[in-house]
């Protein structure tokens, strides 16, 4: 019966840890840019760089994951009548706190599950944005404690839930029909890419185990802290050590904080990246790899949430605000990161974040 | 660690409203605390409150006479 009660409650999220960690190992052995052959952040950029919605060369390729997520998640949700058509609960905050958690998640360059990607790939300088992350979720945490809320949603006409999946569904559509219409990387980051329909495999793959099991970076902790259930923390420790073990067992894993796969070594400014992208993710009840199978269930409100992050992205390209990485010049290494105009949006983000947190807090008759 | 047994779970539309039933709860002296919403109970992944069952009545007036909007309550084994 323990046992039982055990495999029942760990059993799918741990199953989709292991679902999540092997999709990416898999993406990276076919052409994926190594550790990260899954990030929602990246993606999402790469496809606001494909729509033309940025224009740096190197981060353009409308990604099948992405759509393949969202898709999955509605699957999974339709088939097991869990599709309910919501919204309502303060979108246009929605909106610019996802714009703000992903400038956070570029500056650090990754989203919460890259992170997760990356120190299984030994990549030691993800570590200061694993505690950045931490310390964001606390922030949040704590207005939680103090009544945060941006409201319920409500039930909407069904079609509106539909409204996401459909966007993507119209995405794979220009991909596979429109081609000329997208803009494709000839180098760097966007030029490495898997076989589109291996893309979009395990996309659906990952959106169907993550619906099921709510797979959640930031709700794992935000559990862990709040109320000492550590379910959803598990699937975040199944990526971790499923993409470890299997970075080991292919020659992969590289214990460093030097030459790392699009990774720069400016500590301070990962913690604080990732600190934004945590604390805006408590806000939002979700990490962004959460809002994309939100969205496939129906939720108007993490649709808004995820085309404010796609806006970000754009944002963080197009005014110089995302991380570079590392890189050798002429035999000599280049601390990579982020610039002056970086530091200022990232400021500005935490500005944002508590003016939210504190405008979302109940009055004193609330309380 | 509890004991498995029954309990009465009220789910929440907002993670606020789990809080807000916490602080209540705890105000009255009603037994129960917060758990992460069962996967039986919803697909979303807020927090709930779990209490003894013969609780479920009390719990019904006081939340509504509170304002607390719960989204439902279920009779479950934890």
């Amino acid at each position: 019966m323990k046992e039982n009660t055990f495999v029942r409650r760990y059993g799918p999220i741990v199953l989709a840890g292991i679902v999540v960690g092997a999709a990416a190992l898999l993406l990276t052995a076919a052409g994926n840019p190594k550790n990260m052959g899954f990030c929602i952040a990246c993606f999402e950029r790469d496809i606001a760089g494909a729509l033309g919605l940025h224009g740096a060369g190197k981060v353009q390729y409308l990604r099948p994951e992405i759509p393949g997520i969202v898709l999955g998640a509605m699957l999974s949700a339709l088939a097991f009548r869990e599709f309910k058509a919501r919204a309502g609960s303060c979108p246009a905050s929605r909106f610019v706190v996802g714009l703000f958690v992903m400038i956070g998640a570029l500056v650090f360059l990754g989203c919460p599950l890259r992170m997760v990607i990356r120190l299984g790939g030994g990549d030691l300088t993800a570590a200061a944005g694993l505690l950045g992350f931490l310390a964001g979720i606390l922030a949040g945490v704590v207005f939680l404690k103090k009544g945060f809320s941006l409201g319920r949603a409500y039930p909407v006409k069904t079609g509106e839930g539909f409204a996401l999946p459909a966007v993507m569904a119209g995405l794979l559509a220009l991909l596979f029909l429109a081609p000329g219409l997208l803009k494709f990387s000839e180098e760097g980051p966007g030029s490495m890419r898997a076989f589109w329909l291996i893309s979009l495999a395990a996309g659906l793959a990952v959106g169907f185990a993550a619906q099921r099991s709510r797979l959640c970076m930031a709700g794992g902790l935000r559990d862990a802290f709040l109320v000492r259930d550590f379910t959803l923390l598990a699937g975040f420790l199944a990526i971790w050590v499923t993409v470890t073990v299997g970075n080991l067992i292919i020659g992969s894993y590289s214990l460093s904080m030097l030459s790392q796969p699009v990774a720069h070594s400016q500590h301070l400014w990962s913690f604080l990246g990732m600190a934004l992208c945590g604390w805006g993710s408590i806000l939002l009840g979700g990490c962004p790899l959460r809002q994309l199978i939100l969205a496939g269930e129906g939720n108007g409100d993490a649709a808004v949430t995820v085309l404010g992050m796609v806006a970000g992205a754009a944002l963080a390209h197009n005014f110089g605000l995302a991380g570079n990485p590392d890189s050798v010049v002429d035999g000599v290494y280049k601390v990579g990161g982020i610039g002056t105009a970086g530091m200022i949006a990232v400021g500005i983000g935490f500005a944002v974040l508590l003016v939210v947190s504190l405008l979302h807090l109940p009055g004193k008759e609330e309380a | 660690m509890e004991r498995r047994g029954p309990r009465c779970v009220v789910s929440f539309h907002t993670t606020a409203g789990a809080m807000a039933a916490e602080r209540l709860c705890r105000r009255e002296g009603l037994e129960g605390r917060l758990i992460s919403v069962p996967r039986s109970v919803t697909s979303d992944c807020g927090l709930a409150w779990a209490a003894p069952p013969g609780l479920r009545e009390l719990l019904e007036r006081r939340f509504r006479e509170a304002g607390i909007e719960a989204a439902g309550f279920h009779e479950l084994t934890l």
